[in-house]
């Protein structure tokens, strides 16, 4: 019995166990399938995820490549910077460390604010590297090195900045670089390649492709916590290309100071008790100086333009815009409080005034109307009005700035003494279309290929361009206005720099450049009439050696070397017929914003031109008064006179 | 009596001797080739260094070894008549565990100086209890299923004191021990088909008593994805290394996954893929089929004993081996939840060491004293 049972059992339990070896059999073979499918069949797919795991891809930055002016001086470069880093991990009082930092060197408040913000977006517990401050000197920096012991949690980190010498005077035209927003970053270690740094305006942006050279590449070996522990180069970075510019610094520099100056008194702000204008926005610059004007009144510096060009080949040679910005400031974190100071000033210091401002030419725009009226054969030189001190068209009367009238007189003798009358009866005989013709092909209206993104293409109007914007016919009225340069017209100093120079260089198509050689093949010609130029530009002469020439006290005064020019004043304000009969208040006694612009454009030496200006003093009063002279001491130190006063 | 005395000692020394000679080597050779793999696993673990691991291993698989053998030459009535006892005591250590255990979870007890986890011996306990209880039985009672309420009751008692402690794999291992041998024995189909009818009924039950951290765990492995950087991290991580291993790994202390961190646990319960990393799909492949290997030649002293008792000791110890080694392959690579499962002789650990070696120790002394027929 008891036998039975046993076998019986024995035979239950062979058939339980073979039952259950093949459960087990089973799960042996789908674990061992399993290890087949990751380990051979997706081999690949985890191969380069564990790659992934161990590497860090980095780009290293190229040093970028620096600006230098006509004369190899430096207008853009890199400087070493040090970053100071705190190798971050949960277990850290930040406070604490912060507190010992700054017992030994001064940290910014912007930087520590900004470092307690990043500590506080933490989201999660992973060591990583945290900057405190970009800005690091070198005497901070020797000075924590000293004490390294004392903070083991702080390491530094090199990498470059980049620094304008120049300072404020030639913002505009380098631009500045920034970091790249938006990005992408992974959450530790990418130091590096944060740190890039683009070309946000001016050369740096339209270079940038130049200036940044190649990208390197680098491989580091980091721990699941972060840590790296190799590092390898496997692609050199190649350095970005220098790029030389046609500006010349010291000629820049002179510009600058001779624009703010303008009429004004000049005085050191140790030497007086310092009463600030509340209603000015009171500029300081960088010599610690204060302007006063006539009434001993302090105010501020003239703003507006300046730009010299080379005739021989369009290179700018100077290209002021006051105020400026010292790009400085974006290679240093920008505070608040600098970024608003800067942004909040009434003058805009970021405008490009050369090249993105627009100012009505005013009396200027008269060669070209004159070279329209000679080269459509409705005039000659001989060809005289008469100016009794306004023109009457219908119902409205247009005036000449000299209220008297000038008299009888011809073209050489309108634009000498810039009489507005004769340029009223020109652009009457000649009609818009024509004149906006020549306007366009003097250089006016329209974008150039320069090296700067951010232009102005301003406004030269016809018939077509009002009925197109407006809707509405042209009025004769209108014309009137365009003949002197007032009304939509609306051009760029570097505009009205060009078309001086196409003028001098008796009609040849000169575009401005930034670049030295860029046109060494020289200029096809405008096909306009020899004669005609020779013509306007004896009439440009007189306006400095006449008599009766609106610059007549502004001569450089060397037989060989005399300027030519032309000056320009341009109303902002409309003058009403009672305000004319009161008799007109005097632009002093206005306010600054509704005084007229003085603008000067000449060449010069007269009889060999070399070097085309336009001046612009926005709200500066005459142009014959305060654009003349200042383009005349450009001048005289462009060939080396000594200055006086 | 001094005649006597020399002899009975003289036979003493030949009868261990005897013993000796009859021991199944080709265990102790199994067991020594996965000790082994974890020693030079433990030293790459390291980063190619004794300290801490390799070293302490190595000095506990030779501790291990000494006290399998001796318990292998011990005849195997006497494990029959302690068996209740053990078992009585692993279920005083896992009540004591409760209320005093030391760690951050409760698994550990003190005892002069060396820790444990009274939890892997209860799993020896359980075998030994349940085989001294179907050796006890008349034959004919297994028929009936009264005869399964006190074996269900050894088994779920410790099982779920293990599973409250918290330590849902070794709780889940010690009841599925249990039921195989249950199994194993001849427990009617009837009964199976209605009591695992009874446990997927209570799933919902059971899984609003599990702690938060065991249904992560459980909801991570349905989709790793879910905790890249918590729970989900380990799974994600291990199947990198495993995968990248490749066909023949990246090479001894080459594995990239382990030697830069991002293997955690890469010296206990993932030794595993530390090991497929380095030495690839031959390698892994090779610790399963020795693993195999040593569970198909202790089934098979199970099949050549005639005593119930030895019969069930062999089946569970070979049963433990499979789970141990199903479990923690399985979890590492992903077809199985995270929970906490040693691969024996190879993880850094002493207890599940002390166990297996304990256990095979049993086997070997059936082998040992099994009288040839």
């Amino acid at each position: 019995m008891k036998n039975k049972n046993i076998i019986k059992l024995n035979k239950k339990i062979s058939r339980r166990f073979i039952f259950l070896s093949l459960i087990k059999g089973s799960i042996v073979g789908a674990i061992s399938w399993r290890l087949f499918d990751l380990q051979l069949i997706e081999n690949q797919k985890y191969e380069k995820l564990s790659d992934n795991n161990q590497f860090d891809y980095h780009l290293i930055s190229p040093d970028r490549g620096r600006i230098l002016d006509r004369r190899m001086r430096l207008i853009a470069g890199n400087e070493d910077a040090f970053h100071l880093v705190l190798n971050w991990n949960q277990n850290l009082n930040t406070d604490n460390i912060i507190k010992r930092i700054s017992k030994v060197i001064n940290l910014e408040e912007k930087d520590i604010v900004s470092f307690k913000n990043k500590i506080k977006n933490i989201d999660n517990n992973f060591s990583k590297k945290i900057v405190i401050t970009k800005n690091l000197s070198k005497k901070d920096l020797s000075k924590l090195v000293v004490r390294s012991v004392e903070f083991p949690e702080i390491t530094f980190f090199m990498s470059k900045r980049r620094i304008y010498p120049q300072g404020n005077i030639v913002g505009h035209i380098t631009g500045y670089v920034g970091g790249i927003t938006n990005k992408n970053t992974k959450n530790y270690n990418n130091i590096l390649s944060t740190d890039l740094k683009i070309g946000k305006s001016g050369l740096e942006k339209f270079f940038e492709k130049e200036l940044t050279g190649k990208f390197g590449r680098k491989r580091n070996e980091v721990t699941s916590k972060g840590f790296v522990i190799e590092s390898h180069v496997y692609e050199n970075t190649i350095p970005g290309k220098d790029i030389q510019i046609s500006l010349d610094m010291e000629l820049q520099a002179f510009a600058i100071e001779r624009l703010k100056r303008g009429n004004l008194k000049i005085q050191n702000i140790n030497s007086v008790n310092n009463k600030k204008n509340n209603n000015s926005f009171f500029y300081l610059d960088d010599n610690n100086h204060i302007y006063k004007d006539k009434n001993n009144n302090i105010v501020d510096p003239n703003s507006g333009s300046l730009v010299v060009m080379d005739i021989e080949n369009g290179e700018i040679l100077c290209s002021v815009s006051s105020p400026g910005f010292d790009p400085n400031i974006f290679s240093n974190e920008l505070g608040t409080k600098e970024w608003e100071y800067l942004k909040k000033n009434p003058r805009s210091p970021f405008l490009n005034r050369s090249i993105s401002g627009v100012y009505p030419p005013g009396s200027t725009i008269k060669m070209a109307v004159a070279l329209a009226a000679l080269e459509s054969g409705l005039i000659d030189y001989k060809t005289k009005f008469f100016c009794s001190g306004s023109r009457k068209l219908g119902d409205s009367e247009f005036h000449c700035w000299s209220k008297d009238g000038h008299g009888k007189l011809n073209l050489i003798e309108a634009i000498e003494r810039s009489c507005d009358v004769y340029f009223y009866e020109l652009g009457l005989k000649v009609g818009i279309n024509k004149i906006s013709l020549m306007m366009k092909k003097l250089g006016l209206g329209q974008y150039y290929d320069l090296e700067i993104d951010d232009r102005a293409k301003g406004v030269v109007p016809n018939k077509e361009w009002k009925l197109k914007r407006d809707g509405l016919r042209w009025s004769l009225g209108e014309t009137l206005n365009a003949s002197i340069g007032q009304g939509y017209i609306l051009t760029t100093p570097l505009q009205l720099v060009t078309m001086t120079s196409r003028l001098a260089s008796n009609g040849l198509k000169i575009t401005p450049t930034f670049l030295i050689g860029k046109n060494k093949n020289g200029f096809e010609s405008l096909k306009i009439n020899n004669e005609h130029l020779n013509y306007i530009k004896r009439a440009m002469e007189r306006v400095v050696i006449g008599e009766n020439g609106t610059a007549k006290n502004y001569k450089i005064g060397n037989k060989n070397i005399e300027m030519a020019g032309k000056t320009g004043t341009v109303q902002v304000v409309r003058i009403s017929e009672t305000e004319r009969e009161d008799g007109v208040v005097k632009n002093e006694d206005r306010p600054w914003e509704k005084r007229d612009h003085a603008l000067f454009i000449g060449y010069a030496p007269s009889s060999k031109p070399k070097y085309a200006i336009s001046v612009v003093v926005e709200h500066g009063g005459s142009g014959s008064s305060v654009a003349a002279p200042i383009a005349r001491d450009v001048f005289k130190h462009l060939f080396g006179f000594k200055q006086t006063g | 009596m001094n005649y006597k005395n020399k002899f009975s000692s003289e036979t003493v020394v030949l009868s261990l001797l005897l013993k000796f000679l009859k021991i199944n080597w080709l265990i102790i050779f199994c067991l020594a080739f996965l000790g082994f793999v974890g020693v030079i696993s433990l030293y790459s673990a390291a980063g190619g260094s004794w300290d801490p691991w390799a070293k302490n291993h190595l000095i506990r698989l030779l501790f291990g070894g000494i006290l399998m053998i001796c318990i292998a030459l011990t005849p195997t009535y006497i494990f029959n008549k302690f068996s209740i006892l053990s078992f009585f005591l692993g279920l005083i250590a896992l009540v004591w565990v409760k209320f005093f255990g030391t760690g951050d979870v409760a698994r550990w007890i003190m005892i002069g100086g060396i820790s444990f986890q009274p939890s892997e011996f209860m799993k020896l306990g359980l075998i030994l209890i349940l085989a001294r209880y179907f050796d006890y039985l008349p034959t004919v009672h297994l028929e009936s299923l009264s005869t399964y309420i006190i074996p269900l009751f050894i088994i779920l008692v410790p099982g779920l004191l293990v599973i409250s402690q918290p330590d849902l794999g070794t709780g889940l291992t010690i009841i599925l021990l249990g039921l195989a041998i249950l199994f194993f024995v001849g427990i009617s189909m009837k009964f199976i088909i209605i009591s695992s009818l009874l446990i997927v009924s209570s799933i919902p039950f059971i899984w609003q008593q599990l702690y938060e951290y065991q249904k992560n765990r459980i909801l991570v492995f349905l989709n790793p994805e879910m905790d890249k950087l918590g729970s989900g991290y380990q799974i994600i991580q291990s199947k990198i290394a495993i995968g990248s291993g490749g066909v023949f790994g990246k090479g001894f202390l080459l594995g990239s996954q382990s030697r830069l961190n991002y293997l955690p646990e890469k010296h206990t319960d993932f030794i595993f893929t530390l090991i497929s990393e380095e030495f690839g799909f031959l390698g892994s492949m090779s610790i399963i089929l020795i693993f195999c290997l040593l569970i198909g030649l202790i089934i098979r002293v199970s099949l050549n004993t005639t005593a119930i008792f030895s019969k069930l000791v062999a089946f569970g110890v070979a049963f433990l081996l499979f789970l141990y080694l199903s479990l923690n392959i399985g979890m590492v690579c992903g077809l199985l939840p995270v929970v906490g499962a040693p691969l024996p002789l190879i993880s850094y650990g002493g207890t599940s060491l002390l166990t297996v070696l304990i256990g095979v120790g049993l086997v070997l002394s059936i082998n040992v004293h099994e009288k040839k027929i």
